[in-house]
């Protein structure tokens, strides 16, 4: 059932050419969840966010530390090698010094047209980023115009306004039937269904959903459900650790990942000034932890989730020297636990080491007493 | 010219079946066979009580490996595999133990073996393997509450210590005991890499300084490193350790000082921990299954 979004997965780079084939526009690419996209595809551009290869490399070391995160090197070294060759342009919106420096390098070494930095702000907790990120927005707004030669309308900017929404409302759709006691989606769809919606044109996306939703509703899986998990942290588009996890009697039934329900939670409220509605969009959704202070708002929300999706234990992830996880994995471990979910912290790198990795999971679903064993 | 064969990292294989227990009597005969990335071990119990164990290096081939041990701990006891009720296989190679009725992981065992070998009163197992560490919360049945396993690193396992006895050329047997034998302790070589603290302790004998004082700062390192683990998951009493570095005095009782804290001692071989947990889950799987049949 999952076919269409599992093979835009393993083949993007063919999605994005045929798309430039069919279309009168570039390929933007995005190098975090916080890069506002209406923007983009409202200019008749393609955002693609650009994920994970999970292939082990050598060219980065003289543009990236080494102690920067493994996602962040893996993205540059797509982009050194060329993987990514029919982008025209990039966007960065600020969230990490790690992010920001693989958009550094490859806008010094990577052929584009077009780069833009946009200054994201990571104090969010005060009514000054409001107007503050519209005016952000503004500046991308004019760049990209002077870029395409082409105006954005504002009815347009609506228009893409509401398409996403209607992708993200689809998605939670999905994402809600998970809450059932033998979910018909596993961890691994969810994840393919939201890392595809990075670069598929929300249209397609949208129509692939709609087509999907009303067979949702009667499906039944050939398996058992097990520990039901629900993973949190840095960016993860790992699906052979989730493919994993499920094979040894566990569904993950949500996340909080930037790569996952943090992307597509909120919708972009109508208030009138469409500029100003994106910008509130993208301050008021589920935050990443560089923008989640002075107070967490985050472990509320990833409590309220673990209730309604009715969680057994969590699984924390961190990328290899994510500092800002890396800063919440001990207080979200500590307030996780108060309120009686395990967690189990693992750390990943390019590539996971499956069996390392099985053997915690494992004894992870060992402790939740999901089988009696005594 | 002489040239030594000796491999110095050989610790001692052994097996053992307690004669005064006739297995044939029991209502279940139970077995877990922990084919670990080091040494394998093979545990038969009958009706719960330990009857016959075996334990031995891994090979190459875990299901050689756990058919060895098997077979080893059967040895002259007039049992044979069919005897054997259930069988549950542990330990990194557990997929890999063919005669094996299920699997449940090592850190599972461990708190059910450890809870065997030194009494419901223990909270905190410390299980110093081969290639890996684990430290492990458990209530008073054996069940994990917690746990923390090292990280993709050797350093602080029983594959260091082989490491080290080579190099010095000590039986792995006697590191410990040797590794006391020094008027003062020196400070301790890295803790980070066991390659790293090898060619640490090489230039240390080219400083001159003794093998006992080497290794008593390799050690002291090992010491450290699982102080750092056990602190991250916090220590509650009763303390235990298990595995085979358990053995080992010069690292225990460095472990103790800086925990100040003593951890327990068994009667029991401290390397059969994993396999002796999963003989007793295979026992209690076989009966839950009986009485699943009977209802």
């Amino acid at each position: 059932m999952f076919d269409k979004f599992i093979n835009w997965y393993e083949n993007r780079h063919d999605y994005a050419r045929q798309w430039l084939d069919k279309n009168d526009g570039e390929v933007v690419g995005c190098f975090c969840s916080y890069a506002p996209e209406e923007l983009i595809y409202a200019a008749g551009l393609l955002p693609v966010r650009m994920l994970g290869s999970h292939e082990p490399q050598d060219v980065t070391e003289p543009h990236i530390f080494g102690m920067f995160c493994p996602f962040c090197r893996d993205v540059l070294a797509q982009g050194l090698k060329g993987r990514y060759d029919y982008m025209k342009g990039i966007l960065l919106a600020q969230s990490c010094l790690h992010l920001r420096q693989a958009f550094t390098s490859w806008k010094n070494h990577v052929p584009s047209d077009w780069a833009f930095y946009l200054y994201m702000p990571n104090k969010l907790q005060t009514e000054h980023a409001r107007p503050y990120y519209r005016g952000e927005l503004d500046k991308l707004r004019k760049s990209i115009e002077g870029w395409t030669g082409h105006a954005i309308a504002d009815e347009t900017l609506r228009e893409t306004a509401e398409l996403y929404n209607e992708n993200r409302r689809l998605m939670r759709e999905v994402y809600a039937m998970r809450k059932q006691p033998d979910p018909p989606v596993t961890g691994l769809e969810a994840m393919v269904m939201v890392a595809s919606s990075y670069f598929v044109d929300k249209k397609e996306h949208n129509a692939e959903l709609k087509r999907i939703l009303p067979e949702l509703k009667s499906r039944r899986l050939d398996r058992d459900t097990g520990g039901r998990l629900m993973i949190v942290g840095s960016e993860n588009d790992d699906t052979e650790f989730v493919k994993m996890v499920e094979s040894v009697g566990a569904t993950v039934v949500t996340d909080d990942h930037c790569t996952g329900s943090r992307y597509f939670w909120n919708l972009t409220q109508f208030n009138g000034d469409i500029m100003q509605d994106i910008a509130n969009r993208y301050i008021d959704r589920p935050p990443c932890p560089t923008k989640d202070w002075e107070e967490r708002l985050r472990f509320p929300h990833i409590l309220e989730m673990a209730k309604e999706f009715n969680v057994e234990g969590v699984i924390l992830i961190q990328q290899k020297f994510c500092d800002p996880h890396e800063c919440d994995m001990v207080p979200l471990k500590e307030y996780l636990a108060k309120e009686g979910y395990p967690t189990l912290f693992l750390e990943f790198d390019v590539t996971v080491p499956v069996g390392q990795m099985r053997i915690r999971v494992e004894a992870f679903l060992e402790m939740l007493g999901v089988e009696e064993l005594f | 010219m002489t040239e030594t064969t000796q491999e110095f990292w050989r610790w001692k294989e052994s097996n053992w079946h307690d004669e005064s227990i006739d297995p044939k009597a029991a209502e279940t005969v139970s077995a877990g066979v922990d084919v670990g990335s080091v040494s394998s071990q093979a545990v038969v119990m009958a009706d719960g009580k330990l009857y016959a164990y075996a334990s031995m290096r891994t090979g190459s081939d875990s299901p050689d490996s756990a058919r060895n041990a098997m077979n080893w701990a059967l040895e002259n006891t007039g049992l044979n595999l069919e005897d054997i009720h259930y069988t549950v296989g542990t330990g990194y190679g557990r997929v890999n133990v063919p005669f094996a009725d299920r699997t449940i992981t090592e850190i599972a065992c461990h708190a059910r073996g450890g809870n065997m070998m030194y009494g419901p009163s223990v909270r905190t197992i410390l299980d110093m393997g081969g290639q890996d560490c684990k430290a492990i919360h458990c209530d008073e049945k054996g069940k994990v509450t917690n746990f923390l396993m090292n990280d993709k690193c050797a350093a602080g396992t029983g594959r260091g210590m082989e490491v080290f006895a080579d190099l010095l050329a000590v039986s792995v047997e006697d590191v410990g005991e040797l590794s006391l034998d020094v008027d003062e302790e020196p400070p301790p070589v890295s803790s980070t890499c066991v390659v790293f603290a090898k060619s640490e302790a090489s230039s240390l004998l080219r400083e001159g300084w003794s093998k006992k004082r080497v290794l008593a700062a390799y050690c002291s390192a090992m010491a450290h490193r699982v102080v750092s683990l056990l602190e991250r998951i916090g220590v509650e009493k009763d303390f235990a350790i298990t595995g085979g570095i358990a053995k080992n005095a010069g690292v225990v009782t460095r472990l103790e000082k800086e925990l100040k804290l003593e951890s327990l001692k068994s009667n029991y071989d401290t390397q059969i921990a994993g396999a002796l947990g999963a003989a007793l889950f295979a026992r209690a799987l076989v009966e839950k299954q009986r009485k699943k049949v009977a209802r």
